[in-house]
């Protein structure tokens, strides 16, 4: 395998652990605060895609033609959409039901991201087919040694990156961030010092997802595609990695974004029977990992052994 | 003294941290009633969980009848003949309080899945009698409660629950219970009533040996004849109430008093 | 006595009922229909007319099933010639039985699985590859069915076993998703197209050749609806039978808290091997008889949003209920096909219906009556 082969294989594998690690800190997050999994966050994801497309398609029909316009327009109407579900998930959905049985919590969630779903596939234009994701960056690059290396990638790689410290410097230096890792450590006790715990959760959801709207805008950009299914697929590896991270660690859930790409990737390039079947290897990667190491490769609660 | 029940040499838990058990030596006689008592966070109930196998151990060891226990799965310390309470009521509260005292009688139970499907007759029977056992055993704590075996045990009051739970530890016949706290918020004269049904009962079986983590300190000098005072998963004092309630380090750590 | 005239009475009322849904065909009819019937179940919640049935049928089960399965006999024969008609009701059959064994597991064991419909479809596939080589008789091949399905489920015992609550709920969904996947990029069951499979046939009976006897004709689909019968009674025998013995208290220990349940001694790992194992035995079962129903199974019957209907009928029915999901079961099959307005937006409709059940009534429907070894079954 030359080089510039390997170039591409790790690029790729790149630009997925990014991805996977913009979900994937969104169920972490949801799980400090809350200790629940919000099933929902796939396809928050996915309706933050779609919600950059619409405001493409809108803003091209108006007859706007400057990427860097559309792009803002994208990329802000993809947030406010995305972080408003997460913040309506969370006041309707998950806190109405704090204190039921987790079963339930987890039921109810995962129905909802099922209706946010069903509503993208039947009431978005032409919703139920594949759609097309237009390219905002500039797709040109360098060549090195034979492998091109596009700026549009380099740049969704530079944001992601960018995004993900930005929510590690929310989280740990500023006001907000003390109140999230305060709910997160002991709810009880955030309450008495005079945390609104409420107003923290919405917050902390309406965050979580916000930055999940760039993995979806991410994921169109590069495949220049989008699919109502799509958060299906991220929202099962974006959990998968956020517990092969450990749960509730953010760091965590970025490594296990990374990891499970490069496993991914790993095995598609070693796995020799083509690539019709690389999302079964994804998903039974999942189910291998999960019997391996339940908790996670990073941090161990200690638990009952019953 | 004869060989004691259960033994415990340098047992150690930590969790992080935080030492919940440090290299603690106790032993407890058979048929006898052992006092366990301590500040809040002091390791009782931490002790409790080791023993029955639901945290593992960092070291030490723990023998029971002679035998050693240390690592044992919670199911096989059980079946080895150990139940308990547990601090905060853990009744299945959806099910009929009969439902929850046959959970405590598991292992007498034939759950085996053909046997379940297909011997309804033999089933029925086995019903009929356990639930005449249970029914005694419910009525030396409960009369009253005894004729509402079929109803949820989410119904009943708390204390009521306590009582099954007690029960329910005590239906398998075990030969040392676990008492974390079985009054907590009971009066009184319900906490001393409560005591002198167990202690009826041990009479009964003749032989059960009992550990009562408890903080009514006027039970414990009541049924206990020996007690041991743990402080940061530490034993700091042991004898009859009345010495190790005199002993200064005691006094300091737990009753606190200068 | 009374009681059970009200009860038969009910009985007959609900019949009329679902044989009028059944042959209706004007979409205007049958929104009339549905709507009558949403205002008697809102009339019979809110004014507790149901009390008097629901102690009677409670308090005798045998007769209760005994009308049951009457009235499913009387529809079937009432309709013998309407092949759609029967068409549904067998395939609402074939959907109790498989969400029955779903409850085995969600409800009884607390074991999630978002696969049924992947374990339905093993049952499936495995009919049609065995039916169209081997030649077994049809009646194991059913059986077949149900134990390959088994079998796949161990693939997820070792994942499941080690995890709870979220992260096994998480396996489940990887692997529905997995299965579909796989099933069509592979080429040999057929890949996106999928499989065609023959005619039952078990000893010299012909599944699908129209009966006639004397001056008795019917659809072919009658004999389906035998076979569905008698599987629905074994499964509801079965389960019922589970949940009534000491069994059924271990199974609802582990799931309500698996610490109390290990520290008296109960084998968590085994309980719920026992539980996912029957469980998707009884699916496959129902998934095999179900392709054969049908003739032709490709993927997509088996797709993920599939598995969230089966387990939207537990919930919308009463998770623990045998008696919640089959109701459940008649009105999530028959409302989108009967009225076809609303069959493209069934996935929608469904999940937002669980979702309200969930947050406003999370017993459901018919809430799981409580187990009662000794005395009457419900007071």
């Amino acid at each position: 395998m030359s080089a510039s082969v390997i170039a591409q294989y790790v690029m790729n594998g790149a630009m997925l652990g990014m991805m996977y690690a913009l979900v994937a800190v969104g169920f972490t997050l949801f799980f400090g605060v809350l200790d629940i999994i919000q099933f929902s966050h796939g396809d928050v994801v996915a309706a933050g895609a779609f919600a950059g497309l619409a405001a493409w398609t809108l803003l091209t029909a108006a007859g706007v033609a400057a990427p860097a316009v559309l792009l803002l327009a994208v990329v802000l109407s993809a947030v406010a959409v995305t972080a408003l579900l997460g913040a309506v998930v969370a006041r309707f959905i998950v806190l109405p039901v704090k204190g039921a049985p987790q079963l339930n919590v987890l039921l109810v969630t995962l129905m909802a991201g099922t209706v946010l779903r069903e509503c993208l596939r039947l009431f978005y234009p032409g919703g139920s087919q594949p759609k097309l994701f237009p390219a905002l960056l500039p797709t040109s690059g360098w060549d090195i040694g034979g492998f091109h290396l596009r700026f549009d990638n380099v740049i969704l790689l530079v944001s992601g990156a960018l995004l993900i410290a930005g929510t590690h410097l929310i989280i740990t230096r500023s006001r907000l961030g003390l109140a999230i890792r305060a709910v997160a450590q002991d709810e009880e006790t955030a309450r008495t010092m005079g945390i609104d715990f409420r107003r923290v959760v919405l917050v902390t959801f309406a965050l979580g997802s916000a930055l999940a709207a760039f993995a979806g805008v991410i994921d169109g950009l590069y495949y220049n595609e989008v699919f109502f299914g799509m958060g299906l697929l991220l929202g099962v590896i974006g959990f998968a990695a956020a517990i092969l991270g450990g749960l509730g660690n953010l760091y965590g859930a970025i490594v296990g974004g990374f990891l499970f790409a490069a496993l991914q990737t790993i095995g598609a390039v070693a796995l020799p029977f083509a690539s019709a079947y690389k999302d079964v290897f994804a998903f039974g990667v999942v189910i291998l990992l999960m019997a391996i190491r339940p908790t996670g490769l990073i941090g161990e609660r200690a638990s009952e052994r019953v | 003294m004869t060989t004691p029940l259960l033994s415990c040499r340098r047992l150690t838990r930590r969790f992080g941290g935080v030492v919940a058990l440090d290299g603690l030596d106790l032993e407890v006689e058979a048929a006898s009633v052992l006092g366990l008592i301590g500040p809040n966070g002091s390791g009782k109930t931490t002790f409790f969980n080791v023993v029955t196998g639901l945290f593992p151990a960092n070291a030490g060891e723990i023998r029971f009848a002679g035998a050693p226990i240390t690592g044992l799965r919670p199911q096989a310390v059980h079946r080895a003949g150990i139940a308990r309470t547990f601090q905060r009521s853990r009744l299945c509260l959806p099910l009929s309080i009969f439902d929850n005292l046959m959970v405590g009688n598991h292992q007498h139970l034939d759950h085996r899945l053909w046997f379940n499907l297909v011997r309804r007759q033999v089933l029925r029977r086995q019903i009929e009698e356990n639930y005449r056992a249970a029914r005694e055993l419910l009525h030396i704590f409960d009369p009253p409660l005894a004729d509402r075996m079929m109803e949820p045990a989410a119904r009943i009051p708390m204390i009521d629950r306590r009582r099954v739970e007690v029960c329910r530890a005590l239906i398998s016949r075990p030969k040392l219970l676990l008492l974390d706290e079985p009054s907590a918020g009971m009066t009184h004269e319900e906490t001393l009533r409560l005591m002198d049904d167990i202690l009826e009962v041990q009479q009964k079986l003749g032989g059960l040996t009992i550990i009562l983590i408890e903080h009514e300190m006027s039970v414990i000098e009541r049924v206990t004849r020996r007690c041991v005072v743990l402080n940061y998963g530490r034993k700091i004092a042991e004898g009859a109430y009345a010495e190790v309630s005199r002993d200064p380090e005691v006094r300091e750590a737990y009753l606190g008093l200068e | 006595m009374r009681s059970r005239a009200i009860a038969a009475l009910f009985t007959a009322l609900v019949t009329a009922y679902a044989w009028l849904l059944l042959r209706a065909e004007s979409q205007g009819a049958i929104a009339a229909l549905i709507l009558v019937g949403i205002a008697a179940g809102i009339l019979a919640m809110r004014t507790q007319l149901l009390r008097p049935v629901a102690r009677s049928l409670g308090s005798n089960e045998r007769f209760a099933q005994g009308l049951a399965f009457a009235a499913v006999v009387v529809i079937a024969l009432a309709l013998r010639d309407d092949d759609f008609a029967l068409l549904l009701l067998t395939r609402v059959l074939i959907v109790i039985v498989a969400c029955l064994g779903l409850n085995v597991q969600f409800g009884y064991a607390g074991v999630v699985n978002f696969a049924g419909a992947s374990f339905f479809g093993v049952g499936g596939y495995t009919a049609a590859v065995l039916a169209s080589s081997a030649r077994l008789p049809h009646l194991l091949v059913l059986l077949a069915g149900g134990v390959t399905a088994a079998l796949a489920g161990t693939v997820l015992l070792l994942p499941i076993l080690r995890t709870r609550g979220h992260y096994a709920a998480l396996i489940t969904i990887a692997f529905a998703l997995l299965f579909r996947t796989f099933l069509e990029v592979n080429d040999a069951l057929g890949g996106p197209q999928g499989l065609k499979l023959g005619e039952m046939r078990i000893g010299p009976l012909r599944f699908n050749d129209p009966i006639s006897a004397g001056p008795f004709e019917g659809s072919f689909y009658l004999r389906y609806i035998a076979v569905a019968l008698v599987l629905v009674a074994l499964a509801f025998a079965v389960v019922q039978r589970l949940d009534r013995s000491w069994v059924g208290v271990a199974l609802d220990t582990v799931r309500l808290d698996e610490i109390a349940a290990a520290s008296f001694g109960m084998d968590i790992a085994r309980w719920k091997i026992a539980a996912f194992t029957v469980g998707n035995f009884i699916i496959g079962v129902a998934g095999a008889l179900s392709a054969f129903m049908i003739g032709f199974i490709a993927p997509n019957n088996y797709s993920f949003a599939e598995s969230l209907i089966f387990v939207s009928i537990l919930l919308l029915g009463g998770i623990g209920s045998a008696w919640g999901l089959s109701l459940a079961t008649a009105i999530v099959i028959l409302l989108p096909e009967k009225f076809q307005i609303i069959q493209e937006y069934r996935f929608l409709m469904f999940a937002a219906l669980v979702v309200l059940t969930l947050l406003f009534r999370p017993v459901g429907l018919v809430p799981r009556p409580l187990r009662r070894l000794v005395g009457p079954p419900l007071s």
